[in-house]
């Protein structure tokens, strides 16, 4: 059976996420592909509306959403997570229990955030109506090595930080091993980095490389 | 379609089955000549069919070979050139080629597509597995045994019951010094390997069943030394002499239960991607190129150590190795690799002069021992992908190339790099029995690896793809 794969997209509220994950959705599924996207503000409106915006709270969000992916990602569907999901460890944690992820920062400048401000969370901030604001009130630990960094300031748009996701996603061989009649250029093996070190390790014991 | 349920399991019109049973790395010499009488399934088909030695890729190694073997294309055409490949024009972007690398089709993809039926067993590149209409059980590029090895899924669940112990993708821990461990579990791994054809040939009828058996090419490697009196190494009367020769034996035996398996009109290849001979030892490609200011490192390592991990100082850089079984060289080009330096203009005069100083490196005692370096754009029929600018044999294939830095001579016998018993040879084997078609034992002249996947093809009754870089054999005239 053919494996599904998660990206997630993580970075503060408004920066992107959602439309970049519309994006990518539209390619991956041009491809033939499954396509689920996880939206936190839906997620938090449905399954997680329990859930306050504490950091218990906000870890179970991610870790409840992480099962999903990896379940998804285990029975063939690529599963596309736009999530703040502020904590380094929680984030962390979803990325090995899911293996085939691939971690995508989404930064925005707060000043660009603000201006932008579709959602109106940062006037209630500054005028302080909410006081857990991620990025304000709250803290957001960017990752430390996201496999795609995406800026979202006005100078990369939505669409090119998808093609550049997707060009990882290549790269890694998830999105190349879905058809033998695909003859785009040859790119990665659909190993994760763990699963790639012990086969070259295993390669080079037998010989074949150094 | 569940072709399970047919009555007849034949999907193919007009087409008989085809077994082929893969032999990674069986030396011809070995099977036609040296050990044939003590292998008599081998024998019996080679006496009631046809047989030649099969010229494999350049270079002739697991991956690229048993993919253009299965698909009559050339590695420049397949855009795979070695087990790792560069992925673009940088110097650190390198990926395994796996199945992902694999974009065209291979023999049982076409059968899949026709509707018939396929089985495969560790076959080289069939990691990760692609749904096909069949069974399938990875090679040994799959991780491990926590890894989807098998399709369907439930097929996974099924070997873990026929098998003892953890599957085996491969011999674990091969670089070791202790052999006899090595040796069990080569034994190991045959055992799981051919008790999964074993279960799955004996409840279910395939158009297309292919298996690779990978344990002749791993004993080759660790044990070649203690079997032949010209090895450098070699060590007279050692209880392992026989080891390569016994293992042999084994698989003759359990190829003969494999065809107790299959309906009688079955027609079985036995085959080989390349072949194997002494190493003599290993040529330090870098360190050559370091002495002869065609590489510049920024601080020479005081222990041996790989050359990603010295750093190079790439302004000064015109050239740089790896190594394997072969060696593979890179020319650093301006407006090509990020730091080049070669002018374009000057890429062909550089690429032939080092080319000629490659080939002239003689052994230690400065003897000439005939090398060869091959440019892709002239042995391939297209250049896919990032391919080396030379593919080097050192010897024809009697030396491995050293990628290392820090031994500070060109010439190494130590194997602390890795198993030095053995090299591949150019020429593997192809023997085929077609019951219908007797073909009097004969010998043919050395066939192309290239024409193995047209020749099944042609016998399955399918069209043959455009530019193929083989042909159909004519074997059985």
């Amino acid at each position: 059976m053919t494996l599904g794969f998660t990206v997630w997209l993580t970075g503060l509220s408004g920066s992107g996420k959602s439309t970049i994950a519309g994006h990518l959705a539209m390619s991956i599924r041009a491809a033939g592909l499954p396509v689920v996207i996880l939206d936190g503000d839906e997620i938090r409106s449905g399954l997680s509306s329990d859930l306050g915006f504490s950091r218990p709270d906000r870890d179970t969000q991610v870790r409840r959403v992480g099962w999903i992916c990896d379940l998804l990602t285990r029975n063939g569907v690529v599963a596309i997570a736009a999530l703040v999901s502020p904590y380094e460890a929680s984030r962390a944690e979803v990325r090995a229990a899911i293996g085939r992820c691939l971690m995508v920062f989404v930064e925005a400048p707060i000043a660009t955030l603000k201006a932008r401000d579709t959602k109106g969370l940062y006037r209630e901030a500054d005028a302080g109506r909410l006081t857990d604001l991620t990025g304000l009130g709250d803290p957001y630990e960017p990752p430390a090595e996201p496999d795609v960094h995406c800026v979202s300031d006005g100078r990369e748009t939505a669409e090119s930080c998808a093609d550049r996701i997707l060009e990882r996603l290549r790269a890694v061989g998830y999105l190349a091993d879905t058809s033998v009649d695909d003859e785009r250029p040859s790119s990665g093996a659909g190993y994760s980095p763990d699963e790639e070190g012990e086969v070259r390790a295993r390669l080079t014991e037998l010989g074949y490389i150094e | 379609m569940d072709l399970r349920a047919r009555e007849d399991g034949r999907a193919l019109s007009g087409a008989r089955p085809i077994l082929v049973i893969g032999l990674d790395g069986a030396e011809p010499s070995l099977v036609f000549d040296r050990w044939r009488a003590d292998l008599p399934t081998l024998d019996r088909l080679i006496r009631s069919g046809a047989h030649a030695r099969l010229e494999s890729t350049i270079p002739a190694i697991t991956v690229p070979a048993w993919a253009s073997m299965m698909s009559g294309l050339d590695p420049g055409q397949l855009g795979f050139y070695g087990f790792r490949n560069r992925l673009d024009r940088s110097y650190d972007n390198l990926a395994i080629a796996t199945a992902a690398s694999v974009k065209h089709r291979r023999v049982w993809d076409h059968v899949s597509a026709a509707g018939g039926r396929v089985g495969l067993v560790s076959v080289p590149q069939t990691y990760p597995i692609r749904p096909i209409d069949g069974d399938v059980v990875s090679c040994f590029l799959t991780p491990g045994p926590q890894s989807e090895y098998a399709h369907p899924p439930s097929l996974k669940a099924e070997i873990e019951g026929w098998i003892e112990g953890e599957y085996l993708v491969d011999v674990p821990d091969f670089r070791s010094e202790d052999k006899a461990r090595i040796l069990r579990d080569i034994y190991r791994m045959a055992g799981q390997h051919y008790e999964i054809c074993r279960r799955l040939l004996g409840r279910q009828r395939y158009d297309f069943f292919m298996t690779v058996d990978m344990g002749i090419d791993r004993i080759q490697h660790a044990f070649w030394k203690y079997m032949d009196p010209l090895h450098p190494k070699h060590e007279p009367g050692h209880p392992f002499a026989n080891a390569i020769h016994d293992y042999y034996v084994h698989v003759d035996a359990r190829i003969a239960e494999l065809l107790e398996l299959v309906p009688a009109e079955t027609i079985v290849v036995v085959v080989s991607d390349h072949g194997a001979q002494a190493m003599q030892g290993g040529i330090c490609i870098n360190e050559w190129l370091v002495q002869e200011g065609y590489l510049a490192v920024d601080s020479y390592p005081e222990t041996v150590s790989r050359l990603e991990s010295v750093g190079v100082t790439w302004r000064d850089t015109r050239a740089w190795g790896e190594g394997g079984y072969h060696g593979r060289l890179s020319l650093n080009v301006a407006g090509r690799e990020p730091a080049g330096v070669i002018r374009a203009d000057r890429y062909e005069a550089e690429l032939a002069d080092i080319a000629a100083r490659l080939e002239a490196i003689p052994d230690a005692s400065g003897q000439a021992i005939g090398s060869t370096a091959f440019r892709p754009d002239v042995i391939y029929r297209e250049v896919r992908n990032v391919a080396p600018d030379l593919i080097v044999y050192f010897g024809p294939l009697t030396w491995r190339s050293v990628g290392s830095l820090g031994l500070r001579t060109v010439w190494t016998f130590e194997n602390d790099i890795g198993p030095d018993d053995a090299n591949h040879g150019q020429h593997g084997i192809f023997i085929v029995h077609d019951p219908e078609r007797p073909g009097g034992g004969r010998l043919h002249a050395d066939q192309q690896i290239y024409d193995v996947a047209p020749t099944l093809l042609e016998w399955l009754g399918q069209p043959l793809p455009e530019g193929l870089r083989g042909r159909p054999m004519e074997l059985r005239t």
